[in-house]
C-alpha cells in the first residue's frame, strides 16, 4: 500500500521540453481521503439523498472528464480508435493507467459490441471505505460513482456519447467492482451556425 | 519566416481563440473582392470575425474532403497559396488549430501540436477556475496563455 502512488498530473513547460515525459506522483491517501471527503460531504448535503449524491458525483465527473481527456491526449499522443473495442481497451489500459494507476479488466461484451463492462480489481477511491450503517446506503450509494461521469464526458468529447453505471461494487458486499459502459451512438462533427 | 496569424477553433465551430502578428499581404485581405463591387457597403476591409469564419469554412471543408478522398484517418497538414502558407493541426477532441505563415516557413505542424500540449492544456484546460467550454473565448484569454503564445511565436518559431 504504501508504495503505491496514484499518478495525477504531468508537468511540463516550454522552457524544458525535455521533461515532458516526467510524471509527478502524488500520495494515493491524499486522493482517497480527498475523495472520501466529497462523497462525505455530499451524503451530508442532500440529507443522506443518495439517488442524488450518486447524480451529483457523476455530474462532477463529467466536468473532469472533459477536461481529463485533452490531459490524456497530451500526454499519451494517441490518436483515434477505430472501433468501440479498442476503445474499452485505451480506457482500460491507457487512461485509467495513467490517472489511478490501474488497468480495469474489459469484458462482458454484447454481440453487436455496443456494451462492455469494467470489472476493477482494485480501487484507489474506496480504499478505506466502509459505507454508513443505515440500511440505505448499502443499496442505493454508487460510491465511485463519479469514475462514470469522467468516462462519459470524456468519451464526448472524442464523439461517442456513452451511459455508465455501476452494478456491483465490493463496497456493498458484491463479489466484484463492475460498471456498465454503453455505447449510444457517435457524435457528428457540429457545423458553423448558417450565416443569414 | 514570419507567423501572420493564429486560430483555435472549438467543437462547436466556434472561434474561441484569434491572434494576428502582422498584417497579410493585401492581395489576400482583398481577393474576395469582386472589383467595383466596393460599393455602398464600404471598403468591405474584412471584419476580424468575419475573417475566423472564412478561415473556419475553409479548413472544415478542406478536411473533409480529404477525409473523403484518402480516408477517415487523413489528415491535410498544409495548404500554400501564392502568398501564404496555412498550417492545421486537429485534436482527436476537435480542437482545431490553424497557423498563417510566409511561405517559407517549414512544416507547422509539430508546433501547432506543441501549442497544443504545452500550451492550451496545460495553462487553459487545467486551469481549474476556468469554464470547461469557452464560448466567446472566455478562459482562453488568460495571461498566462497569451504570453508563452506570444514567446512561443517570437523566440522559438522567430
Amino acid at each position: 500500500m504504501n508504495s503505491r502512488r496514484v499518478i495525477l498530473t504531468v508537468r511540463s513547460n516550454l522552457v524544458s521540453r525535455n521533461d515532458r515525459t516526467r510524471i509527478d506522483k502524488v500520495n494515493a491517501e491524499l486522493v482517497t481521503l480527498t475523495y472520501g471527503t466529497i462523497v462525505a460531504q455530499l451524503c451530508q448535503d442532500y440529507d443522506s439523498d443518495y439517488q442524488e449524491v450518486n447524480k451529483q458525483l457523476d455530474k462532477m465527473g463529467y466536468n473532469i472528464g472533459m477536461r481529463l481527456i485533452e490531459d490524456f491526449l497530451a500526454k499519451s499522443g494517441v490518436g483515434r480508435c477505430a472501433n468501440f473495442r479498442e476503445t474499452a481497451d485505451m480506457v482500460a489500459k491507457v487512461g485509467f493507467k495513467i490517472f489511478l494507476n490501474v488497468a480495469p479488466t474489459v469484458t462482458n461484451w454484447t454481440s453487436d459490441n455496443n456494451q462492455f463492462s469494467l470489472i476493477f480489481e482494485d480501487n484507489p477511491l474506496a480504499d478505506f471505505v466502509e459505507l454508513p450503517d443505515d440500511g440505505r446506503a448499502q443499496d442505493e450509494l454508487w460510491f465511485s460513482n463519479i469514475l462514470c461521469g469522467v468516462l462519459r464526458g470524456a468519451l464526448e468529447m472524442v464523439q461517442m456519447q456513452i451511459e455508465a453505471h455501476f452494478v456491483s461494487d465490493v463496497l456493498r458486499g458484491d463479489d466484484t467492482t463492475e460498471m456498465r459502459v454503453s455505447l449510444v451512438r457517435y457524435i457528428e462533427d457540429e457545423m458553423p451556425p448558417e450565416e443569414e | 519566416m514570419t507567423v501572420y496569424s493564429f486560430y483555435i477553433f472549438d467543437r462547436h465551430a466556434e472561434c474561441i481563440y484569434k491572434r494576428r502578428w502582422l498584417p497579410r499581404p493585401t492581395s489576400v485581405a482583398g481577393k474576395s473582392q469582386i472589383p467595383g463591387a466596393v460599393g455602398s457597403s464600404g471598403q468591405t476591409v474584412r471584419a476580424g470575425d468575419d475573417d475566423a469564419k472564412l478561415v473556419f469554412g475553409t479548413v472544415f471543408s478542406l478536411r473533409n474532403m480529404v477525409r473523403k478522398l484518402g480516408g477517415e484517418e487523413d489528415n491535410f497538414v498544409s495548404y500554400a497559396t501564392s502568398q501564404y502558407k496555412l498550417h492545421y493541426y486537429e485534436t482527436p477532441t476537435n480542437i482545431k488549430f490553424v497557423m498563417l505563415t510566409d511561405l517559407k516557413s517549414p512544416s507547422m505542424r509539430i508546433a501547432l501540436q506543441q501549442i497544443y500540449i504545452n500550451l492550451f492544456v496545460e495553462y487553459v484546460v487545467k486551469n481549474p477556475l476556468s469554464p470547461v467550454e469557452h464560448p466567446g473565448g472566455v478562459g482562453v484569454n488568460n495571461e498566462l496563455f497569451e504570453e508563452s503564445l506570444e514567446q512561443f511565436v517570437t523566440r522559438v518559431l522567430a
